[in-house]
């Protein structure tokens, strides 16, 4: 029975990520900078892989391909926005690497809410976090539900499926902290990258004898379908707006922004983000995937459409080891970016929202316990959510940048602005993360087909200016230590 | 000296007080040349919202895309180049 060697494959790679992420954790003492930062050590290779992981997500390697095969030219946004999303890192990530070397910083509201003197602004940015991580994580845990579906020829049901590669995720998170997510992340982003372009250009030189040739038959038998703009699955101003709701936010996305604080120098995070649009190059195979399914399945048959890369390659009669393989390498993607997530959670609900409210300070150990304990509450409610809500994997993320995006704000104003206050600060985000979620609850009307996310960037900023001008500045000492980072 | 805006400590830093005129010139000639290169992403369907020629297999918009991310990548290179000499190494704070 073939599924069954697929799934041995599958879990033998498990057992062996187990064991990796675990690993890594062996011997090191208990500490708040260790456990979150990794003691501020980490260089080149594995910023590269840690960073990358976030983008070779079940987004990219299943919603990805579900968008090309879909809504086709939408799908490029992607590979715009993969290339452009740490760019801004680089105004932010040397100021916090020096801010956290200096002040002791393992969390982005940490920083944030020590610029404007607010423990209410910490527990405001941990609730927009760990919100957004929710429905960040729902979709890679969906993503994997489809793996083992496909696997297991529906054998394995979606609630197990989602459960079995986020436990083990779980399971090496909770035991070694960051360094079990950076060593395995460093083996995940290799195989996965090699399986995307192995499938990718195998696909289509199999079925179509090459991408020219496939894509000649899309355009005859849908002439839109490589397009954007009227008459297509996206209009021009959302693919604008995406993309820079996307490039604006990618790095402010808490468990991103914080990996500033766990490299060696300010060398290795530039290195990093020059390098950074390798992945994106890495994604064009990915994409060709998903427009290779097009011309082989009907979209009633396929089902939900970023079930179209392990469809692929169930139906090709490929031996079962390489389907094992290929469809590891899918959970590779998922559970790379769901240790990232799961780990930030996990700090910053403790950092941010428990040690901001306790009167007492707890010891080092105690607060690394701590950290534990809230990645596996994240865990368990993120998995309820998993189970219970229902939308598709892109259309999921758009929505969680709109709320993340709203931080980009406090970042300008840290590092350029002294002169912001913290009354500007609070309620520029909380204009912006509910005008947000009132456009994306439909309460308000999107303005023409712009992203919930701009739109609600546009009145946190306003909100930010106004508000501060009109409130008294802070203590000129203190501002100014974040502006000569 | 400080400049007027600066004068009392509240203005707009863009930069670390300090740091030369060069570096500052350099500063915002990439900040606008990434602007632009972000503005050409979001917008290619200006420029390039066909699907032929076909180039390097890619419908032509998507070779596009390719294409600028290329451009990117050189952009970066260049600029990390540019300030490697004042990058801080570890046990810089």
């Amino acid at each position: 029975m073939t599924w069954v060697l697929v799934l041995i494959i599958i879990f033998a790679y498990l057992f062996f990520i187990l064991f990796l992420g675990s690993w890594a954790g062996r011997g090191r003492e208990s500490s708040i900078v260790e456990y979150i930062a990794a003691s501020r050590s980490l260089g080149f290779v594995i910023m590269y892989f840690l960073m990358g992981g976030a983008i070779f997500s079940a987004f990219a390697y299943l919603g990805g391909p579900g968008w090309a095969y879909s809504k086709g030219g939408a799908a490029f946004y992607i590979l715009g926005y993969c290339a452009l999303g740490l760019v801004p890192w680089w105004l932010w990530a040397p100021r916090a690497l020096r801010a956290g070397q200096r002040f002791q910083y393992v969390t982005q509201a940490q920083l944030f809410s020590d610029r404007f003197q607010s423990k209410a602004l910490s527990v405001i940015i941990a609730v927009v976090s760990v919100l957004a991580f929710i429905q960040y994580i729902t979709l890679q845990m969906k993503g994997c539900a489809y793996v083992f579906e496909v696997a297991s020829e529906g054998r394995i049901p979606f609630w197990a499926g989602a459960l079995i590669a986020y436990l083990v995720v779980l399971i090496y998170v909770f035991y070694a902290g960051l360094r079990g997510v950076a060593w395995t992340n460093v083996f995940q982003g290799a195989f996965m990258v090699v399986t995307a372009w192995v499938l990718g250009l195998y696909l289509t030189y199999h079925l179509y004898g090459g991408p020219s040739e496939m894509f000649r038959q899309i355009a005859q038998a849908n002439p839109t379908h490589l397009l954007v703009g009227p008459g297509t699955k996206m209009s021009f101003a959302a693919f604008a707006s995406a993309l820079l709701v996307s490039v604006l936010g990618f790095s402010m996305w808490p468990h991103l922004f914080m990996k500033a604080y766990t490299a060696k120098s300010e060398r290795v995070l530039k290195q990093t983000i020059v390098l950074y649009p390798t992945f994106a190059i890495f994604l064009v195979p990915v994409l060709f995937i998903g427009f290779a399914g097009i011309m082989q399945v009907k979209p009633d048959e396929l089902g939900a459409p970023d079930r179209i890369l392990p469809w692929m390659f169930s139906h090709m009669q490929f031996h079962p080891i390489a389907v094992g393989l290929v469809l590891a390498a899918a959970l590779a993607a998922a559970m790379s970016t769901q240790d990232t997530i799961t780990h930030a959670a996990g700090s910053i609900f403790a950092q941010d929202f428990v040690e901001v409210l306790k009167k007492e300070k707890h010891s080092d150990r105690e607060a690394t316990l701590w950290v534990r304990i809230s990645v596996v509450c994240f865990g368990a409610v993120s998995y309820m959510v998993a189970i219970f809500g229902g939308q598709t994997l892109v259309a999921l993320l758009l929505g969680a940048y709109g709320s993340i995006v709203q931080l980009l704000p406090l970042a300008a104003a840290t590092f350029f602005w002294p002169r912001a206050t913290k009354a500007g600060a609070i309620c520029g985000i909380l204009a912006g993360v509910l005008y947000n979620y009132a456009i994306v609850l439909k309460i308000i009307p999107k303005f023409w087909d712009i992203h919930a996310g701009i739109q609600g960037l546009v009145l946190n900023f306003i909100v930010l200016i106004v508000v501060s001008l009109l409130t008294r500045p802070m203590d000129r000492v203190h501002v100014r230590k974040f502006v000569t980072l | 000296m400080s400049s007027e805006h600066e004068k009392d400590g509240y203005g707009i830093t863009l930069f670390r007080p300090g740091t030369p005129h060069n570096a500052k010139i350099r500063g915002i000639v990439f900040f606008i040349i990434f602007c632009i290169i972000t503005v050409v992403q979001s917008c290619y369907w200006l420029f390039a919202n066909t699907v032929r020629p076909f180039v390097l297999g890619m419908p032509f918009g998507m070779f596009f895309i390719v294409l600028f991310i290329t451009v990117e990548f050189a952009v970066l290179v260049i600029l990390y180049f540019l300030e490697s000499e004042n990058m801080e190494e570890k046990g810089d704070v």
